[in-house]
């Protein structure tokens, strides 16, 4: 298990290696000249010249390339040409709310989704099944922000249960009164494609011979679905879920922009718009490095989940 | 009955009478009344930068710091059209020897807010502030989007800045010769060119003396670290979330000069009311959050999650403000409209070097107008903006110094009729009946218009202007392009069709005539256009002090304007601010960004309606 733990962290160098180079091509190709962007409405060529070289963009690309690295060795991607704030507090400050937002939003629609899915699984082929099924494509079939604008004006306006946005330095203030309509707005959304994929998970699961057993035996439909079903379904989903879980770092920009939620998918949206190297450069960098981490920690999760499991 | 006196009672008594003289003391010492923190919410429409004001040219940030810093001059609240008053000095100066020397005074005994920076010692603001403000400006380091502002303009100060960056060193303490401190609140500029445009540098907000202590001191991090002599100082700031302002202990107060006010105004009358013979600023918190959104800027609002909208998006306005009247449900809730015609202009270029677009002969001329002509602003009105404009007559925005309310740009108006026989005849004709016109000499004939991408109105205008010219027969394509980018092009003259905007930094037609100025190009002149008469014109109005003179120069530079159609004259935005009733003596300055010093809350009403 170690040998295999240390093979996958020297794996992830090459791997990091290639997100460098890619993001480096596409922000120094498609990027514009963040230059420009921070020489205000009356400028000339003497001026945008300063500004690129104060900004070490007048530099080879090579150099470029190499300071970039050393930052990610350092991990200090230095300060916000937009800002001037450091990139680092920029990261720390802003994960939080994201997280605040994100974990509630996985666990529950893990849970709802999976009980969900078992209630389905049993009632499979009956119309309910079908009716359920039909709600749910048309559900995914509808943008994400339609939904959003809907129920800010629905809950945050018209009924006044919840505030149209804002956020707070209190966590408890938070989780109580600003992140339940993005989080239950998110679990609803997230709940249709979750459905339906946990039900294939679980008719997967039905179908297979130890079941056909299992009812052999005498057992009811309940225990076979709650016990032996349930636990063999569960290794896809938390494959899913491992999967799913270096986004909850990133966070819903849309939400986070709709609620004014201070989080880090809206700061990234903010830097791209910016032409803020420094900050994307960070963010990539972070979620590339938490991607690896993560879907290492799944593997070995996996091995503890399903011991037929080789890690190879 | 005789009373027994015992030790008991002794102690009972005593300790009794010392609750009753403590309760005593707490109660004299609590106000009689609870005294109501007035605290105004607010929304701004994209997120700031930060709040050193030398480093800062977003709108937002400046707005803050027009509260936390003292600009030597400003604008008096309720004087239309503006007048220009002193704020920290002893008077506005007058250009002496011929416009290019001006001295200002500041004021004795105004101090800065209390900063440890400054170790529990009052700072008082002297003449050396403004020197070493002018002189951030100008550093390389800064990067500063307002460098523009000094740059050929101050005897000495370009070659002092060639020389610091010949030798890598920006020495603050180096003299310039036209920057000169006289004595401790006396600092005196020398031009080269005369310009007296020149103190209306001082009007904005983030042209402003700062304690070159707290810079040094707060070099890692000046943005977040705003030091001045303002009403109000930085409490709190969650970036591009949060920021509170609180009002400066050590402020000196002001108070609401009513000298230029309009009998006639509601508004004045209002603000007269509510600020009138006070010691302002009456507020004493000020929560922003930055809402780029527009739907939850509006709900917010509407929600009463904060005091007062400005710049209500245009989509909610059929809502609030039907043909133009507050509707009933804004009229229940006793909400007020204040509509206000920025001092800005929004139009579309042609890029004058452009061999299909540009150029300066008659046919080249005649293509443009009858383009012009072809454009149906009325739609743009109607549709783009949702009936919150007004047509531009001029290169000007309205209300200002030297802009002219008579001058009507006639060969702007819309006239497809006319524009297609004005293509017929210049030789834009459709020779292979495919339904567009080609060039004069046979080639296709394609024009394109580039927007900025993800910004809805400017592709709306995007797709007028193709459906306009495509009604006359000219095919046209609307090209979405990162704003980055579009800056990029527009700035090297990659396009043929644009729409730019553009809003006055200080009151005086000057800050738009700059726009065509011919040695502009590369700078501000997005259309390249270069045309001599205009550039005499525009340099012999630059010596000139208001007057009827100049406003004859600016006229003919509009006339100029007119018949050469580098531009397409758009509109003059209108947008609406709604305040609720509990804000009291509102009043929108066309020039200064925010409102907060001349403002004051009912604070028992806000909180009896926030409650229900």
């Amino acid at each position: 298990m170690g040998a295999y733990i240390v093979r996958r962290l020297w794996q992830m160098i090459p791997t990091l290696a290639g997100v460098v180079l890619l993001i480096f091509f596409l922000f120094n190709w498609v990027g514009g000249d963040p230059a420009l962007v921070l020489a205000g409405k009356i400028t000339n060529a003497e001026q945008i010249e300063n500004i690129r070289k104060q900004l070490g963009v007048d530099q080879p690309y090579w150099y470029q390339l190499w300071v970039f690295v050393k930052q990610i060795v350092t991990f200090d991607f230095g300060r916000s040409w937009a800002t001037n704030e450091a990139v680092s507090n920029i990261l720390i400050t802003r994960v939080g709310p994201t997280l605040t937002i994100m974990i509630p939003v996985l666990l529950l629609e893990t849970i709802i989704g999976v009980i969900l899915a078992i209630g389905v699984a049993y009632v499979r082929g009956t119309l309910t099944d079908r009716m359920i099924m039909m709600i749910c494509t048309v559900a995914m079939s509808i943008s994400f922000l339609v939904y959003i604008i809907v129920a800010q004006y629905i809950f945050g306006f018209q009924l006044g249960w919840f505030p149209v946005q804002g956020w707070s330095d209190s966590f408890a203030k938070n989780i109580v009164t600003y992140a339940p309509l993005p989080i239950m707005l998110a679990v609803f959304v997230g709940l249709a494609p979750a459905l339906r994929l946990y039900r294939s998970f679980f008719l997967d699961e039905v179908n297979q011979d130890y079941v056909r057993t299992a009812r052999a035996k005498g057992l009811g439909e309940k225990t076979v679905m709650m016990k032996h079903v349930l636990r063999n379904a569960m290794i896809p989903i938390l494959t899913n879920v491992g999967i799913s879980l270096p986004g909850i770092f990133v966070g819903s920009f849309l939400l986070e922009t709709f609620f004014s939620i201070p989080g880090l998918g809206r700061e990234i949206l903010t830097a791209v718009n910016r032409s803020d190297f420094p900050v994307i450069k960070a963010a990539t960098v972070y979620l590339a490095i938490v991607t690896m981490l993560v879907n290492l920690a799944v593997d070995v999760l996996y091995k503890a989940v399903d011991p037929r499991v080789v890690l190879k | 009955m005789r009373l027994l006196v015992t030790r008991k009672w002794h102690c009972q008594f005593i300790g009794s009478l010392i609750a009753a003289l403590a309760a005593s003391l707490i109660q004299l010492s609590t106000p009689l009344y609870a005294v109501e923190k007035k605290t105004l919410k607010i929304a701004f429409r994209a997120a700031e930068t930060g709040f050193d004001p030398q480093k800062i040219e977003d709108r937002y940030s400046i707005g803050i710091c027009e509260n936390i810093f003292d600009s030597l001059l400003s604008y008096d609240w309720l004087a239309r059209p503006v007048k220009v008053v002193p704020q920290i000095v002893e008077a506005v100066p007058v250009g002496e020897e011929g416009g290019t020397r001006f001295t200002f005074k500041i004021k004795p005994g105004i101090f800065f807010s209390n900063d440890p920076i400054f170790k529990g010692k009052p700072r008082e603001l002297v003449a050396r502030d403004m020197e070493y403000a002018i002189k951030r400006f100008r550093d390389p380091a800064n990067r500063s989007p307002y460098s523009w502002l000094f740059e050929d303009r101050i005897v000495g100060l370009d070659e002092f800045v060639a020389a610091a960056k010949k030798s890598g060193k920006y020495d603050y303490d180096a003299p310039i010769e036209g920057l000169k401190v006289l004595d401790k609140y006396t600092i005196s500029f020398k031009l080269r060119e005369p310009d007296y445009n020149f103190i209306y540098f001082f009007t904005l907000p983030h042209v402003v003396p700062v304690a070159r202590e707290a810079i040094e001191g707060y070099a890692n991090d000046t943005m977040a670290h705003p030091v001045g002599t303002g009403p109000y100082i930085l409490k709190q700031w969650v970036r591009r979330s949060k920021i509170v302002l609180e009002k400066n202990p050590n402020y000196r107060g002001h108070t609401l000069d009513t000298r230029y006010a309009n009998p006639a105004d509601a508004w004045d009358n209002e603000a007269i009311k509510a600020l009138g013979g006070k010691t302002l600023p009456l507020i004493d918190r000020i929560e922003i959050a930055p809402i780029e959104e527009e739907q939850p800027r509006f709900l917010a609002f509407m929600n009463r999650e904060h005091d007062y909208i400005e710049e209500t998006p245009a989509v909610f306005i059929e809502q609030v403000l039907p043909n133009g009247k507050l509707s009933s449900a804004m009229q229940k809730r006793n909400m007020r409209v204040f509509r206000e015609e920025q001092p800005e202009i929004v139009w579309d270029a042609f890029n004058l070097d452009d061999p299909v677009v540009g150029g300066y002969k008659p046919e080249n001329v005649g293509f443009r107008r009858a383009l012009v002509l072809a454009h149906d602003r009325g739609q743009e009105i109607a549709i783009v903006r949702r009936g919150q404009a007004i047509p531009m007559q001029t290169l000007v925005a309205p209300g200002l110094i030297g802009s002219d309310p008579t001058f009507r740009a006639l060969e702007q108006e819309y006239n497809p009729a006319r524009a297609k026989a004005m293509l017929d005849m210049l030789g834009y004709v459709d020779r292979d009946s495919d339904g567009w016109r080609e060039l004069p000499g046979g080639k296709p004939l394609k024009l394109t218009y580039k927007y900025r991408a993800n910004d809805d109105s400017s592709r709306q205008q995007a797709e007028l202007w193709a459906k306009c010219l495509a009604a006359v027969g000219i095919r046209m394509e609307a090209v979405a392009v990162q704003f980055a980018d579009l800056l990029k092009d527009r700035k090297v003259g990659k396009f043929q069709m644009s729409g730019l905007a553009w809003i006055a930094d200080y009151p005086d037609a000057q800050n738009f005539l700059q726009l065509l100025y011919g040695p502009n190009t590369n700078i501000s002149n997005d259309a390249r256009f270069k045309w001599p008469a205009y550039d005499l014109l525009y340099t012999q109005a630059l010596k000139l002090p208001d007057s009827p003179e100049r406003d004859k120069l600016y006229r003919e530079m509009n006339r100029i304007a007119v018949v050469f159609a580098p531009w397409r004259f758009g509109v003059h935005r209108i947008f609406n601010h709604f305040i609720s009733p509990w804000v009291l003596g509102y009043k929108k300055h066309p020039i200064l960004f925010t409102s907060f010093k001349y403002l004051d809350i009912d604070a028992a009403s806000q909180k009896a309606v926030m409650q229900q």
